[in-house]
């Protein structure tokens, strides 16, 4: 060592509050999903309050899961570690506290908009733009905070943990900013840019990739820290950690389909949704073995050590997790799982098994080292544990016989496969109750295992003083030939092979006859010679990656690389056709002015979190519903509404199925027509009135960002939707419904009947209207 | 090269020379079974792309379902029952275990509009001589099956088929007299509604 030796106090304070945001906030969370769960089950657990309804409630418990408990534990967890590992003092204590408190200020801005019905209506896409503006913003505070930091490392060699750190920052950077583009039509409601396939494409590329690089990656960088350092052994396999890193953070990307398999999204895009799925199946579980096998050695603390034991089951759970979700992306296994409880049940396993438990083992560690005193109760960790364990296992269980059960009865066909053996949707709801009974008693448990964690750390901390972490360091200077520019980083054979191969498998999956097969030999050929090279001077990759490490932002550009390009490959093609060529051979007529306002009311209750409209091309669904969903008829939809579950049943065929006194006695009170329905009723439909004011600034933007309506006036605008709501209220008042035009009720009836009506096309061109 | 090489004890258990805040790391050799887990998704993925998308040797989703759905229709056709056969409709109406059958799926699915008892709710009442559509046995097979979108009757026939339609129109017949007289109203009223208006 050379240099001048200086002492440094880490900034374990914002650690501390980032810690205890996270224990809060993710009570909140698991408290609001025991909650919805139970709401399934029992409709009366609606209260008939609308801020309380199962619709407005959901995305506040998967946002605050995801942002508020994850994000703020994920922060923690950053923070304490890459001080220790770049051996630095956070770079700004102005930024470190801006993000805490900016963070939390989103977080009850979010708590507060959800339950009042202000959403974009995508799926933990769904906070409003001001609030989105604020994440972006908090964002780059954390971003321009880490990467400061790292500038002024005095320890070069950047640790596995800082890799997947980096990619994390930037990939949610990339993701969030482009699902969530939008023009505002009010201070509180905007349009998503893109509609209809082109919005269904990115949300799942981001939405999949959340759970990628938002639930997962932080989450590996946290264990490649804390889990060595609790278990006092050194990680299994530096080269594993290499190449699971790298294919992970490539392949993670192209996986976004897989929740749109089966449906009208075009096929080249499913089939790399699933294969992608199936190649990412060893990258993930590299991530486990390092785990794991970093436990050699370790494994008599199990016994002992609540903390190794919270990480070696959270690392399991994230094996078991990560196992199913290729098996799900498997287009047949698909078709009966999707839309169901399984799917459920799988995030679960991640959430409460890999997240919750990762997060706990950290608490536990982290306590007695940021404010210096042992645990209070290594017995109550332990209950923490078991009751916790306890829960996951009910709660998994639970789903996936929910899931299978009624995945099953859904397709299951009688009289020679002619006919449905099941044509009441209900029938299958009803079956699966027990067991969504039996969800609640494991989200339950799994609650109160979290309350006794609560407890335990809140004796542990009462009494204590919190201290700051020191650490000595040598002010080191860069070496000669230690620094390495852009040609450095490009010219080397890892990147030059990686780049050409790749290069040469776009050329033969996406082109035809000659060039095809000279993409295959091109491919097949690169591979070889990469091993080749390999065999023969593979001492200068392991050279070259080590002064990589040394080297903060040639890595970094080289993550940003390989994570942007499965999204620009699959996202491109798609936004550059014009989305008349996309119709297939249907096209939705626009919305009359009336429809649009019902349909901002169909996103405003949520109701995409329980009804999908996307008839699949399955049997099953063509038998229940009516003929498969084409993409044209969903290509005005901003935002999209295809939906990732079926808690009722699919609504992209109901216009005109019924008459409109039945969706108005049945949104009154859906067991007046559906004897044994888990929907809440949504009575303040009938006493709220139309918005029919901000119906002008909604079209506009609407024909901004390329939905043809014809050029109507606001005052023009304002007489058709009234006229309408006339129209419905007099067809009502035959049907003995007697209810004022201008209530909600009205235009969510005249958007629901307006489901599936759509015209034929013959040719692509004039498609509009 | 042998297949089965001795486990690598040897360079994997030295540790790289580097530690991070005290945490060090081993290099040991990938397992195979790992390896060969990923070589083995990258090669599906390639012969699962040619098959699909390049060689077109599968058939496209559409043109999948398109054929099933064709089979379905044909196997309906085939096994048809004269539904225009009024007679045949108050025998099966006399008959308990055409009836029985019609009773579930009527209270299964029916009932939503038209009550169990049939008075009528957001659907006329079935029990009255007077009907909107038509009162013969095979004018009532042909509202259910078809179904009257304009009304807001949906077509069941698509989901429930012909054989639970004929099973329903005779329960519904089982509340009737046959050669009783029957008027056509298309303006009767609905029944009364399943709850007070308003919210």
């Amino acid at each position: 060592m050379t240099g001048q030796k200086i002492t440094i106090e880490f900034n374990d304070k914002v650690v501390r509050q980032f810690m205890l945001a996270a224990v809060l906030w993710g009570a909140v969370g698991m408290l609001v999903g025991v909650l919805i769960a139970t709401q399934l089950n029992f409709w009366q657990a609606n209260f008939g309050t609308a801020w309380l309804t199962f619709g407005r409630l959901r995305p506040l418990h998967t946002n605050a899961v995801i942002f508020a408990f994850v994000g703020n534990m994920m922060f923690a967890g950053i923070y304490y570690s890459t001080q220790r590992l770049v051996k630095a003092r956070l770079a700004s204590d102005f930024l470190s506290t801006l993000h805490f408190w900016g963070w939390q200020a989103i977080i009850v801005a979010a708590a507060v908009t959800l339950p009042l019905g202000l959403t974009r209506g995508k799926e933990y896409a769904e906070l409003i733009w001001p609030i989105n503006i604020a994440v972006a913003g908090i964002w780059v505070v954390f971003a321009v905070n880490f990467f400061w930091t790292l500038a002024r490392r005095h320890e070069k060699s950047l640790y596995v943990a800082i890799w997947f750190y980096i990619a994390t920052i930037i990939t949610v950077a990339m993701l969030y900013i482009v699902n969530h583009l939008s023009i505002p039509t009010s201070w509180t409601h905007s349009y998503g840019v893109f509609g209809g396939v082109q919005d269904a494409l990115v949300q799942w590329w981001y939405g999949h990739n959340a759970v990628a690089f938002f639930l997962t990656t932080p989450i590996l960088g946290i264990m490649y820290y804390f889990l060595p350092k609790a278990a006092g052994r050194p990680v299994y396999s530096y080269r594993l950690s290499v190449i699971h890193f790298w294919s992970l953070v490539f392949l993670y990307i192209w996986a976004g389909p897989h929740h749109l398999l089966n449906t009208a999204l075009p096929n080249w895009l499913q089939l790399l949704g699933m294969t992608f799925s199936l190649m990412l199946w060893a990258p993930s579980w590299g991530g486990m073995l390092n785990g794991l096998l970093t436990l050699r050695g370790a494994w008599g603390r199990l016994r002992t050590d609540p903390v190794i034991k919270f990480f070696a089951a959270g690392v399991t759970f994230y094996g078991m997790a990560t196992f199913e979700g290729p098996l799900l992306s498997i287009k047949s296994v698909n078709a009966l799982a999707h839309y169901t409880d399984w799917i459920i049940g799988h995030v679960h396993i991640g959430a409460l098994g890999w997240n919750g438990f990762m997060a706990a083992g950290m608490f536990y560690w982290l306590a007695p080292r940021l404010w210096d005193r042992p645990l209070h109760s290594t017995a109550l960790a332990n209950l923490h544990f078991w009751i916790g364990t306890v829960g996951i296992l009910l709660y998994g269980s639970a789903m996936w016989a929910s899931g299978i059960t009624q995945g099953l009865m859904l397709n299951a066909t009688t009289e020679g496969g002619t006919i449905l053996t099941y044509p009441n949707f209900l029938d299958t709801v009803n079956a699966i109750r027990p067991l969504m009974a039996l969800r609640i008693v494991g989200g339950g448990l799994y609650l109160a295992g979290f309350v006794v964690m609560i407890y335990n750390l809140w004796r542990t901390i009462a009494p204590a003083q919190p201290v700051n972490g020191t650490m000595e360091v040598y002010a080191e200077a860069y070496a000669a030939g230690e620094e390495m520019g852009a040609a450095g980083s490009a010219f080397n054979a890892p990147v030059l092979f990686s780049v050409l191969g790749f290069l040469m498998a776009c050329v033969w999956l996406f082109t035809g006859g000659w060039l095809n097969l000279l993409g295959l030999f091109g491919t097949i050929l690169c591979v070889l010679l990469a091993i080749g090279h390999y065999q023969t001077r593979g001492g200068k990759w392991g050279e070259w990656y080590d002064k990589l490490l040394l080297n903060s932002l040639p890595f970094t550009v080289l993550v940003f690389l390989s994570v942007a390009v499965g999204g620009l490959i699959q996202i491109i093609p798609m936004l550059t056709i014009d989305r008349r060529l996309q119709t297939e051979d249907r096209v939705a007529a626009v919305y009359t002015p009336l429809e649009l306002a019902g349909r901002d009311l169909y996103v405003r209750e949520g109701c995409y979190l329980c009804h999908s409209q996307m008839i699949r091309m399955l049997v099953p669904d063509v038998m229940r519903y009516g003929d498969y969903s084409r993409l044209g008829e969903s290509i005005w939809d901003h935002p999209y509404q295809w939906g990732s579950k079926r808690n009722g049943p699919d609504l992209a065929r109901v216009g005109a199925k019924y008459n409109h006194a039945w969706h108005f006695d049945h949104m009154r009170d859906p067991r007046s027509i559906s004897t044994g329905s888990n929907m809440p009723g949504y009575p303040w439909l009938f006493a709220r009135d139309t918005d029919y004011a901000s119906l002008s600034a909604k079209i506009r933007v609407q024909k901004t960002i390329g939905v043809p309506f014809p050029n109507w006036s606001p005052a023009m605008i304002d007489t058709l939707a009234r006229d309408q709501a006339k129209e419905i209220a007099k067809d009502l008042r035959e049907q003995g419904r007697y209810i004022a035009p201008d209530k909600e009720i009205v235009a969510l009836i005249a958007y629901l009947q307006s489901l599936g009506k759509s015209n034929p096309v013959a040719a692509p061109a004039g498609a509009a209207n | 090269m042998d297949p089965h090489p001795p486990p690598p004890a040897d360079a994997g258990d030295t540790l790289r020379p580097h530690s991070y805040d005290g945490i060090q790391e081993y290099d040991k050799r990938l397992p195979n079974w790992w390896l060969y887990t990923l070589y083995g998704s990258i090669v599906f993925a390639a012969i699962y792309w040619f098959t699909y998308e390049i060689a077109g040797i599968m058939p496209s989703d559409t043109a999948r379902v398109d054929a099933a759905m064709a089979k379905i229709a044909a196997a309906k056709m085939s096994s048809s029952l004269d539904v225009t056969n009024d007679a045949k409709f108050w025998e099966m109406s006399r008959n308990a275990v055409f009836t029985d059958a019609g009773r579930q799926t009527f209270n299964s699915i029916c009932a939503a509009c038209h009550q169990v008892s049939l008075a009528g709710g957001v659907g006329p009442s079935l029990l009255s001589t007077e009907w909107i559509h038509g009162g013969a046995p095979k004018e009532i097979f042909k509202t259910v099956n078809e179904g009257v979108p304009a009304k807001g009757m949906a077509a069941w026939g698509p989901v429930l088929g012909q054989k639970k339609i004929s099973e329903v129109v005779a329960y519904v017949l089982s509340y009737h007299k046959e050669g009783e007289p029957v008027t056509l109203n298309p303006n009767k009223p609905r029944g009364v509604p399943a709850a007070p208006p308003g919210g």
